[in-house]
C-alpha cells in the first residue's frame, strides 16, 4: 500500500474533525436526544423559603438521623453553628440579608439530587449513583476519593472529610437508610413546624409549588419553581420570594452538564468508532512507514560497512 | 556551524554530580512528604478544601505537566505520520521525556486519591461508569503508560542487555526486539490514539463543571483546545530538554531538527489562538478578555507568554541561536501551561467564601515529583544510549548496531 502525505492527513484530519467540527454543531444543536427524564417515581423535597422561619429545627434532626457530630463552629462550643455545610453538615438553613437590610430570606442548602446529576456522571467508578426513586446515594466501597463530584457539583454539595485517613463523601442522600424502613420521610421534613419543607414524589411536588404560585400570584421570584428545569431539572424544588441566584442557586440552563458532556464525547467518539478506525488507519500508514525505515537503515548500514572496508 | 544529529548515545559522565544530588535529595523528600500523607488526611498537609478540591497534585503535576510529557507523541507524530525522518534521532530523548512525565504525574495522583485501596475495582470493569470522563483519563492514561511509553522506551534497555557480555542474555535481547520489530506499527498506533484520547478528555474534564469554570476558559471546544495543547507543549518540553543538553553536555547543535522543531511548535501556537480567539467571539465573550479583572489579566498573560515567542520563532536568526531559542520556548512553555492550570484553578469559581493555595508540603511534594522526573531523565541518559550526537561523537563511542532502528 502506497501512503502519500494526503492519505495521512485526511485520516489525522477526519479524526480531529470528527472532534472538532461537529462537537462546535452538537452545541449548538437544539434537541438533545439523550435527555434524562425524572423517574415516575422519583421522590424529592418542596422547600418554600416564604414558609421558613428560620427555626433550625431540621438540623440537628438531620444530625441524629445520620449520626454526625454536630459542628459547632464559631459558637465557642455551645451550640451547634456550622459556617457551611461540611463533613458534619448534610443540611443547612442559611439566612439572606440584602446589602440595604431590606429584602431577607433563609435558605435550606442540601443535595438537591438532580434529574441528570453531574456528580454521578463524574465518578469514575459508580460510588456514587441513582438509587431507587432517583435519590442520588454514595457507596463507600468503590468510592476512590478523587473528589472529582466536588468540581462537578453546580452548587457545591458533596463535602469531604479531609481529616480523615479514610474519608468519606458526605452529602445529603434523602435519609434512604430509613425512609421506607423506620419512617416515611425523612427527618428534616418531619419536624419541620411550619411545613416549609415537605416530602414527596416529584411531580405531585411540583403541582403543589404550581399551586402555591397561582394562588398567590406575584408572591414568588418570576412565579417559577427553581429546580423544575434549571440543570436538566432537580428533584429538591425551591420557592422563594427573592432571587434565586441571591440564595446560592446559579441560574442554569435546561439541559444538564452531564449532557452536554455526554453529546460532545458521544460525538467525538461515536460509540468507540473513531478510536478504532483512527487505530486501523494509523497501523496501515505506520507499517508502511516503518519497511521504508527498516530498509533507510539497512541501507545505511552497508555504507557504513564498505566506507569501513576502504578504510 | 551546525552539527548533523546521526545516532543516539550513551553520555560518558560522571552521574553522582551535584545537581543530581540535589534533586535525589528533593525526590527522595517528597517521597517521605508522601508518607506522611498516606498515614495523614489530606485536610492536614495540603491546603485543599471543600472549594477548591483539587489542588496542585491534580492541576498541576497531572493536568499541566501530562501536556509537557506529551514529547514522545508529537514527535513520533512527525516522524512516523507525517514522515520526517530527520527526527528519528531525537525519538528517543522524547519518549523518554514523555516517560518521565506521565509517570511522575501518575504518582502524584496515587497520593492525592483519598481512598487509593479502592482503586482495585478498576480491574472490575462492571464497575465502571462509562460515561465518567475520569474513569476514562485514568484507564486511558495508565494503558498509554504500560503498554505504549515502556514498548517505546524498550530498545535502550535492550541494547544494555545485548551488550552485558552473556551470550544467553544477548540472545533473548535479540528475541526481544525481533518481536518489536514485527508488531512495532500496532504499538506505536496505540501511542498515537490513547494520548489523544486522555490529553483531550482533561479538557472534557472540565466541560462537565459547567458555569463553575469562568466563561473565557469554560467551552464544549476545552476538548480540542486541551489536546492542541498537548501537542504544543510536547515539543516545547522536547526542544527545552535537547538545547540544555546541547549545552551541558556539548552534544553539537543540529539546526535542522531544532529549528524545524520550533518552526512546528510556533505555526501551532498561533493556529491554537487563532481557534482560542475564533471561539471566544463565537460564544460572544470576546470583550470579557478586555475587562481587565483578574481573569481577564491571567488570560492577558496566557496570550501574550504564547503569541509573542511564537512570532519571534518564525524568524530564523531568532531560532538559529540557542540562548533566544531556549528563552522564548521557556516563555511559551509557562504560557501554555498556564493555560493548561489555570480552568482547573485560577478560574475555578469555587462557590463559597473559600480560598486555596498550597502548603509548603504539598509544593515541596509537587516539586519532588518533577525532581524525581530529572533524576530518572539523568540517570538514563548516562546509563543508556538516550540523547542524540553527530557522526564525530559517535566515531569516538562504540556505537550499538543492531538496535539502531529505534
Amino acid at each position: 500500500m502506497d501512503v502519500n502525505r494526503r492519505d495521512v492527513l485526511k485520516v489525522l484530519l477526519g479524526g480531529t474533525a470528527i472532534g472538532a467540527v461537529t462537537a462546535s454543531t452538537a452545541h449548538v444543536a437544539q434537541a438533545a436526544p439523550d435527555k434524562v427524564e425524572p423517574l415516575e417515581d422519583a421522590v424529592g423535597l418542596l422547600y418554600d423559603a416564604s414558609k421558613c422561619i428560620g427555626c433550625r429545627a431540621c438540623m440537628p434532626a438531620c444530625q441524629n438521623a445520620n449520626g454526625l457530630a454536630a459542628d459547632r463552629g464559631s459558637s465557642h462550643g455551645l451550640y451547634m453553628q456550622p459556617n457551611n455545610l461540611n463533613s458534619q453538615t448534610k443540611n443547612l438553613i442559611k439566612l439572606y440579608v440584602a446589602p440595604d437590610g431590606h429584602e431577607r430570606s433563609f435558605m435550606k442548602q442540601q443535595c438537591m439530587h438532580c434529574v441528570d446529576p453531574s456528580c454521578v456522571s463524574g465518578c469514575p467508578m459508580q460510588a456514587l449513583h441513582k438509587e431507587a426513586k432517583g435519590v442520588v446515594g454514595w457507596d463507600a466501597d468503590l468510592c476512590i476519593g478523587c473528589r472529582y463530584c466536588q468540581i462537578a457539583c453546580p452548587f457545591n454539595i458533596p463535602k469531604f472529610e479531609w481529616y480523615r485517613v479514610n474519608p468519606k463523601i458526605v452529602k445529603c442522600e434523602l435519609c434512604r437508610h430509613i425512609v421506607g424502613k423506620t419512617q416515611d420521610q425523612p427527618a428534616c421534613t418531619k419536624v419541620c413546624p411550619t411545613h416549609a419543607v415537605i416530602y414527596g414524589r416529584r411531580s405531585d411536588l411540583l403541582a403543589e409549588a404550581h399551586r402555591r404560585i397561582q394562588e398567590n400570584p406575584g408572591h414568588y421570584y418570576q412565579d417559577r419553581v427553581y429546580g423544575e428545569t434549571e440543570g436538566g431539572g432537580t428533584q429538591c424544588l425551591i420557592l422563594s420570594r427573592v432571587d434565586y441566584a441571591k440564595l446560592g442557586l446559579p441560574p442554569m440552563g435546561p439541559e444538564s452538564n452531564a449532557s452536554r458532556v455526554r453529546r460532545v464525547t458521544n460525538v467525538i467518539y461515536q460509540g468507540f468508532l473513531t478510536p478504532v478506525v483512527i487505530y486501523g488507519g494509523l497501523v496501515a500508514i505506520i507499517r508502511d512507514r516503518w519497511k521504508d525505515h527498516l530498509a533507510h537503515v539497512a541501507h545505511g548500514r552497508e555504507k557504513n560497512q564498505s566506507k569501513g572496508a576502504q578504510a | 556551524m551546525t552539527d548533523h544529529w546521526e545516532r543516539c548515545i550513551r553520555l560518558k559522565e560522571p552521574l553522582r554530580t551535584k545537581p543530581f544530588k540535589i534533586f535525589v535529595g528533593l525526590a527522595g523528600f517528597a517521597m517521605l512528604l508522601g508518607l506522611l500523607r498516606e498515614v495523614s488526611g489530606l485536610g492536614y498537609v495540603t491546603g485543599l478544601n471543600d472549594g477548591y478540591a483539587w489542588g496542585l497534585f491534580k492541576n498541576w503535576n497531572v493536568t499541566a505537566l501530562t501536556a509537557l510529557g506529551s514529547g514522545g507523541y508529537a514527535v513520533a507524530v512527525m516522524a512516523w505520520i507525517f514522515n520526517e525522518r530527520k527526527f528519528h534521532p531525537i525519538m528517543r530523548t522524547a519518549v523518554l521525556t514523555s516517560l518521565v512525565g506521565y509517570g511522575t504525574g501518575m504518582i502524584s495522583l496515587g497520593f492525592d486519591v483519598g481512598r487509593p485501596w479502592n482503586f482495585i475495582h478498576i480491574l472490575n470493569p462492571k464497575t465502571w461508569n462509562h460515561h465518567s470522563v475520569l474513569l476514562e483519563v485514568a484507564v486511558c492514561m495508565t494503558a498509554y503508560v504500560i503498554l505504549a511509553l515502556n514498548f517505546e522506551n524498550m530498545p535502550p534497555f535492550l541494547e544494555r542487555m545485548y551488550k552485558s557480555g552473556d551470550p544467553q542474555r544477548s540472545e533473548r535481547a535479540l528475541q526481544i526486539f525481533h518481536y518489536m520489530q514485527k508488531s512495532f506499527p500496532f504499538w506505536i498506533a496505540l501511542a498515537f490514539v490513547l494520548p489523544s484520547m486522555h490529553q483531550s478528555s482533561l479538557g472534557s474534564l472540565m466541560f462537565l463543571a459547567g458555569e463553575r469554570v469562568h466563561p473565557l476558559w469554560q467551552t464544549a471546544r476545552l476538548p480540542l483546545l486541551y489536546l492542541s495543547m498537548a501537542y504544543i507543549l510536547g515539543f516545547a518540553c522536547v526542544l527545552l530538554v535537547l538545547v540544555l543538553s546541547t549545552y551541558v553536555w556539548n552534544l553539537g547543535w543540529d539546526a535542522a531538527i531544532l529549528g524545524r522543531l520550533a518552526m512546528v511548535m510556533s505555526w501551532l501556537t498561533l493556529s491554537w489562538l487563532v481557534l482560542q480567539f475564533v471561539d471566544l467571539a463565537y460564544r460572544g465573550v470576546f470583550e470579557m478578555a478586555f475587562a481587565f479583572d483578574r481573569y481577564s489579566l491571567v488570560f492577558l498573560a496566557e496570550t501574550i507568554l504564547l503569541l509573542v515567542p511564537a512570532l519571534a520563532l518564525q524568524v530564523e536568526a531568532v531560532r538559529s541561536r540557542p540562548f533566544r531559542l531556549f528563552r522564548l520556548t521557556l516563555l511559551l512553555t509557562i504560557g501554555g501551561l498556564l493555560y493548561r492550570f489555570t480552568p482547573t484553578s485560577i478560574a475555578f469559581i469555587p462557590l463559597g467564601n473559600y480560598t486555596y493555595f498550597p502548603t509548603v508540603i504539598e509544593i515541596l511534594m509537587s516539586v519532588g515529583f518533577t525532581a524525581l522526573a530529572v533524576v530518572i531523565f539523568l540517570f538514563t541518559v548516562k546509563r543508556f544510549a538516550i540523547l542524540p550526537a553527530s557522526e564525530g561523537k559517535i566515531a569516538s563511542e562504540a556505537a550499538i548496531r543492531p538496535f539502531d532502528t529505534l
